[in-house]
């Protein structure tokens, strides 16, 4: 089953990008264009390139080198939409909270420059996987963008959780959806990019980068779709007004003192 | 080889993470009774514990070693005193966004207020857990914590501004300094 040009493999390439097309429709038909942007253009571009190589990959007459530069192309676009979908949703998550936004925004960009240093160490001791430097530079490639989008996802993720900052339903999804793929990505890319493994290894990791892009996009479908739980009250006085009761009896306690 | 190794944890990691968050998050949304509690924090004591004055006495009266291994059990309480404000913080920030949606305009504004003062705090007491830690390897004669005891008592009035909105019947003193 796991055989390149398996039903399962056509499905695997072909199936996350038709509906990720479909969800930037979603996304358009529910007015959230303007709030989205990037990641309406992540949506069709990044589906759109995916689509292209797969058809590079099945044509007879595509040769290997237009293969590649096909996959160069997305690659490069791809990438560049990433970055965008995640600081989209950053200043989404930081809009409402103009106390830290600055702090925010130069920790994220020393944390990035910091990423991206680490990145370029990790990839000048990469050994050469292929004999064509055209798949090799973009084995590497591919390694570095995932370990800064992983790294940047996982900033984003622990800093509004130190906050206790409040997600908006959709940019939480979007960004979880983001940081499956990537972690995902960066463990096959490492391996790929820096152990020369078998044509079969390969091709499980191949099925599995594929398999975490679909779960990706069925994350990012479940947060457009399925609505978000009210959060459950309690009878009496809600929860806030019990803090603040014990808040302020602390605060007669100390003014007695 | 090793780069691989070290990139793979860090995507297993970093995925746990991921899904941990998640969960959390769901569970948080779902539990019935969910807001963690405010803790007390002792002001006076908290206010001793940061005293630079106090500080200064001690480095001039005591043995520089007895100095540093007092400095370092002040240094200690005040980094628990420091925690607890930056949790209170948390849990304040919490009710604000919850009160951010009041129809009310004065509540909806004392609530915006009540989070950005917590967020402050917060940010605050992150910094001076990090001095605090760096000052145990050489202890100092003075502590620059009192930005976390200003922000606790701006939060506090802020506090109180939002309960007294939300719960008129009940009453609410403002918090002063003592």
């Amino acid at each position: 089953m796991l055989q390149a040009h398996s039903f399962l493999w056509n499905y695997l390439w072909v199936a996350p990008n038709v509906l990720l097309i479909l969800f930037g429709f979603l996304l358009w038909r529910r007015d959230r264009t303007q709030k989205f942007r990037a990641f309406l253009v992540f949506a069709f571009l990044s589906s759109l390139g995916d689509l292209a190589a797969y058809l590079a990959d099945i044509i007879p007459s595509v040769t290997p080198t237009t293969f590649w530069r096909v996959i160069w192309v997305g690659l490069i676009v791809e990438s560049i939409l990433k970055f965008l979908v995640i600081g989209e949703v950053f200043s989404h998550l930081l809009n409402p909270y103009p106390a830290i936004a600055r702090l925010g925004k130069n920790l994220l960009t020393g944390f990035g420059t910091i990423l991206v240093l680490v990145a370029a160490v990790v990839a000048a001791f990469a050994r050469p996987d292929s004999k064509f430097d055209i798949i090799f530079d973009a084995h590497i490639v591919e390694q570095t963008v995932f370990l800064v989008e992983t790294g940047l996802i996982i900033f984003l993720f622990i800093f509004a959780a130190h906050f206790h900052l409040g997600w908006e339903r959709l940019s939480f999804g979007i960004l979880l959806g983001l940081g499956i793929s990537s972690c995902v990505h960066l463990a096959t890319w490492a391996i790929i990019a820096n152990t020369n493994p078998s044509e079969h290894m390969r091709m499980v990791f191949a099925f599995l980068n594929m398999g975490a892009y679909h779960i990706s996009v069925l994350t990012w479908f479940y947060y457009l779709l399925v609505p978000g739980r009210v959060r459950v009250k309690p009878g009496g006085l809600p929860p806030s007004a019990d803090i603040l009761a014990v808040w302020n009896r602390e605060l007669e306690r100390l003014l007695q003192q | 080889m090793t780069f691989a190794i070290i990139l793979v944890l860090f995507a297993v990691v970093t995925l746990i993470l991921l899904l941990r968050i998640t969960v959390t998050r769901s569970l948080q949304l779902s539990s019935s009774n969910p807001s963690p509690k405010i803790e007390p924090i002792d002001i006076e004591a908290f206010r001793n514990l940061i005293d630079v004055a106090e500080s200064e006495y001690l480095y001039h009266r005591l043995p520089a070693a007895e100095f540093r291994r007092v400095q370092r059990e002040r240094l200690r309480a005040a980094a628990a005193y420091i925690r607890v404000a930056g949790h209170n913080a948390s849990v304040l920030v919490t009710i604000g966004q919850a009160a951010l949606a009041s129809p009310d305009m004065q509540t909806a504004e004392a609530a915006r207020q009540l989070i950005d003062r917590g967020l402050l705090l917060r940010r605050n007491a992150t910094v001076a857990l990090l001095r605090i830690y760096l000052a145990m390897a050489w202890p100092q004669a003075s502590l620059a914590a009192s930005p976390v005891l200003n922000g606790y008592e701006r939060l506090s009035s802020s506090a109180m501004l939002l309960g007294r909105l939300q719960n008129p019947a009940v009453p609410v003193r403002i918090s002063v300094r003592p």
